[in-house]
C-alpha cells in the first residue's frame, strides 16, 4: 500500500507544469518579451514541454527576422514531434498519473503547423528538396489522426509541396500534389473547414512569381472540460482580421486566399485514445473515491471485528483518489494563427514596394496592422515572403532566387 | 514505524532519480537510444565508410599515370524523401573517408561549393591585382574534375492506425565528366518500424 503510495507520488511530482504564454504581449507585437519567455522556460521549464517552447521561440524568431535560428529551432522541435519512440517509464505515468508528464509532441495540426515553418524556411533558403520533404513529413503528420475520415485536409502543404516538386524538375509529382491539394480542401470544406473567398491558388496552383503566405488571427487554445477535467476543449479564440490585401508599387495585387482553417484543423482531430483513458480514469477516480468514503465511514463507525481493516484500505483508496489525476493535457501551441491564407501574384523581376493591409469582416481596413516592405522578385524562380497580422513587425527581407 | 519509514526514504528517492537527468557519451555507431524511425548517426556513419571504402576498391580513383592524379568533386545529395535531413553531413563523412583513404597522392578532391567558388575568385582577383601579396609557386588553374559524385535520398512509408514503417534508400553514383558514363553506383538501404504508444494517439 505505501509503495502504490510512493509511486503516485512520484508520478504527481515529475508532472509537466506550463506557465500560460504572454499572449498580450505577443498580440500588441512586443516580440522581445514572448521571446525571453520561451528562453526561459527552455532554461527552465519543464524539459517534456521543450518541443512546445521550441516552436515558440522559433516562430518570435522568425518574425524578427532571425531566419537561420527559427529553422533551427522549429527542427528541432520537428524531431521530437515526429518521434513515435516513448519508455515505458513515460507511457505508465501518462496512464496512471497526470497525462501533461509526457514529452509534449503536439496534435497532428501541430505538428503539419510545424513542418510547414520548417518547410517554408528551408524553401526561403533555396533547399527545395528539404523544403518539400518537410511539408511532405507535414501531410504524414496530418494524417496521424485516429479519425479515419480526416485524413487529408491540409490543402497548404500539398500545393507547397507541389511547388516544391516543380523546382526540383519533379513534374508528374507536382501534378499529383497538385491535384490531391485540391482533393484535401474540397474534404476539409464538406466536413466544416470556412471557405475562402476564391480558389484560384488551387486552382492554378503553379501560377505566381510573388507568394505571399500569411498567418492571420490567433489559434485555439485548449481547456480542461468535464467534472474530473478529463476532456480536451478546444477553443476557438476570436480574430476581426478576415483577410490581407496586398498592393505593389502602391497597386492592389489582390486580397489573400485562405488555404488553412487551424480552427476546423485543431477540433477535428487526434486524441481519441487517450481521451478513452483519460475518461476511464475519471471513473476509477470517482469509484475510488466514493469506495474509499463508504470503508472509512464503516470503518470508524462500525462495532465488527474488521473495522481497522475497513479503515486501512479506505485510506488506501482515499489515497489512490486524491493522486490518480484524470486531467486532459493542455499544453497547446498558443502563438499559433487561426487559419493560413497566401497571395500569389505575377510580379515583374527587381525590386518593388509592398504594402499589406490587413481587413476585417466587412472589408475595413484595420489599424496599426499595416506593414510596407521592400521585396525582390528574381529572374527565375518566386520570392516568397512570409506575414503575420501582428502590429509593429520589424523584419528583415529575404530574396529567394 | 521502521516500515513506514524505509518507504519514505524509497519514495523520496524515487521522486529525486525519476526527475533527474543523465548525459553520458556514446558511440556514434551504436543504436540511437533516443529512437525515431529517421537515419541517425550509425546510418551515415556506415553509408560513408561503405561507399568510400566501394570506390577505393572499385579503383576508378586510382590513376595509372603517377604523374597525374584524378579528381573528382561531390555535387550534391538530393533528398527526396520525407524526412528533413542535413545533407552536408552526409557529403562531408564521404569526402574525409575518400580524402583520407586515398591520400593526396592519389586524388585530388576539389571543393566546388558556391561558398569555395566565390572565396577563391574574390582572392585570386584581390592577388592578381596587387591589392594582397601572393606566392608565385602557388599560381596555378583552377582545377578541372575528372568525376563528380551525387546522390539522392528516397524513402517509402507505409502507416497504418498505430504502425508506421520507413524504408530508406540511398544511392551514390560516380559519373565520368568526359563521357558522361555512370562509372561506378551503389546504394545503402535501411528500414525502421514504429508503433505509437496508445498515450500519443
Amino acid at each position: 500500500m505505501m509503495l502504490r503510495f510512493a509511486v503516485l507520488l512520484t508520478l504527481n511530482a515529475c508532472s509537466g507544469g506550463v506557465p500560460p504564454v504572454p499572449m498580450d504581449h505577443f498580440q500588441n507585437g512586443d516580440l522581445p518579451f514572448v521571446r525571453q519567455f520561451f528562453d526561459e522556460q527552455l532554461r527552465e521549464g519543464d524539459q517534456q514541454s521543450a518541443a512546445l517552447f521550441l516552436n515558440g521561440l522559433a516562430q518570435i524568431e522568425m518574425l524578427e527576422g532571425n531566419l537561420e535560428k527559427a529553422r533551427h529551432n522549429f527542427r528541432q522541435a520537428g524531431q521530437v514531434m515526429g518521434n513515435w519512440a516513448i519508455s515505458s517509464g513515460e507511457a505508465f505515468s501518462a496512464i496512471v498519473g497526470s497525462e501533461s508528464s509526457k514529452t509534449w509532441r503536439g496534435d497532428p495540426h501541430e505538428k503539419a503547423m510545424n513542418a510547414y515553418y520548417t518547410g517554408l524556411l528551408y524553401w526561403m533558403f533555396g533547399e527545395h528538396d528539404n523544403a518539400r520533404a518537410a511539408f511532405k513529413s507535414g501531410i504524414l503528420a496530418d494524417a496521424e489522426s485516429d479519425e479515419g475520415d480526416a485524413q487529408v485536409d491540409f490543402a497548404l502543404l500539398y500545393w507547397l509541396a507541389g511547388r516544391m516538386s516543380i523546382r526540383m524538375g519533379l513534374l508528374s509529382e507536382a501534378e499529383d500534389y497538385f491535384a490531391e491539394a485540391l482533393q484535401a480542401r474540397e474534404f476539409a470544406i464538406s466536413h466544416g473547414a470556412r471557405v475562402g473567398w476564391s480558389d484560384s491558388i488551387l486552382a492554378n496552383p503553379r501560377q505566381g512569381s510573388l507568394i505571399c503566405l500569411v498567418d492571420i488571427g490567433i489559434g485555439p487554445i485548449k481547456e480542461v472540460g468535464g467534472p474530473q477535467g478529463h476532456m480536451a476543449v478546444v477553443t476557438p479564440r476570436p480574430s476581426d482580421v478576415e483577410s490581407a490585401e496586398f498592393f505593389i508599387d502602391g497597386a492592389s495585387v489582390g486580397r489573400s486566399q485562405l488555404l488553412v482553417d487551424l480552427n476546423y484543423q485543431a477540433t477535428t482531430r487526434g486524441g481519441e485514445s487517450m481521451e478513452g483513458i483519460r475518461k476511464g480514469k475519471a471513473i476509477l477516480k470517482t469509484a475510488t473515491g466514493v469506495g474509499a468514503a463508504i470503508l472509512l465511514s464503516e470503518g470508524l463507525d462500525g462495532h465488527s471485528s474488521d473495522r481497522g481493516e475497513k479503515t486501512a484500505i479506505g485510506l488506501g483508496l482515499l489515497a489512490f483518489s486524491l493522486f490518480m489525476r484524470a486531467e486532459a493535457d493542455v499544453r497547446t501551441w498558443e502563438t499559433l494563427p487561426d487559419s493560413v491564407h497566401a497571395l500569389v501574384a505575377d510580379v515583374p523581376p527587381g525590386e518593388h514596394e509592398l504594402t499589406v493591409v490587413f481587413r476585417g469582416r466587412y472589408g475595413d481596413e484595420l489599424p496599426g496592422l499595416s506593414q510596407t516592405w521592400s521585396v525582390e522578385v528574381p529572374i527565375e524562380g518566386e520570392g516568397v515572403y512570409f506575414f503575420r497580422s501582428l502590429p509593429g513587425l520589424v523584419r528583415t527581407e529575404e530574396v529567394v532566387q | 514505524m521502521g516500515y513506514s519509514c524505509i518507504t519514505c526514504v524509497l519514495a523520496s528517492a524515487l521522486v529525486l532519480a525519476a526527475c533527474g537527468t543523465v548525459d553520458k557519451r556514446i558511440d556514434p555507431d551504436s543504436p540511437d537510444p533516443v529512437g525515431g524511425a529517421v537515419l541517425r548517426s550509425q546510418d551515415i556513419s556506415s553509408m560513408a565508410d561503405q561507399m568510400s571504402r566501394d570506390i577505393i576498391a572499385a579503383g576508378i580513383l586510382r590513376s595509372s599515370d603517377p604523374q597525374r592524379r584524378i579528381s573528382f568533386h561531390i555535387t550534391s545529395l538530393r533528398n527526396d524523401s520525407g524526412d528533413v535531413i542535413d545533407k552536408e553531413i552526409v557529403l562531408t563523412r564521404i569526402r574525409t573517408s575518400l580524402q583520407r583513404n586515398l591520400g593526396r597522392q592519389q586524388v585530388r578532391v576539389l571543393d566546388r561549393s558556391k561558398e569555395s567558388a566565390e572565396e577563391v575568385m574574390s582572392e585570386r582577383a584581390a592577388k592578381r591585382s596587387g591589392a594582397v601579396d601572393s606566392n608565385p609557386a602557388m599560381r596555378g588553374q583552377v582545377g578541372g574534375s575528372d568525376y563528380v559524385l551525387k546522390g539522392t535520398i528516397k524513402d517509402r512509408r507505409i502507416q497504418s492506425g498505430s504502425m508506421r514503417s520507413v524504408y530508406y534508400l540511398v544511392t551514390f553514383e560516380l559519373t565520368d565528366l568526359e563521357t558522361q558514363e555512370l562509372v561506378w553506383t551503389n546504394e545503402y538501404e535501411a528500414k525502421f518500424l514504429s508503433e505509437k504508444s496508445v498515450i500519443s494517439r
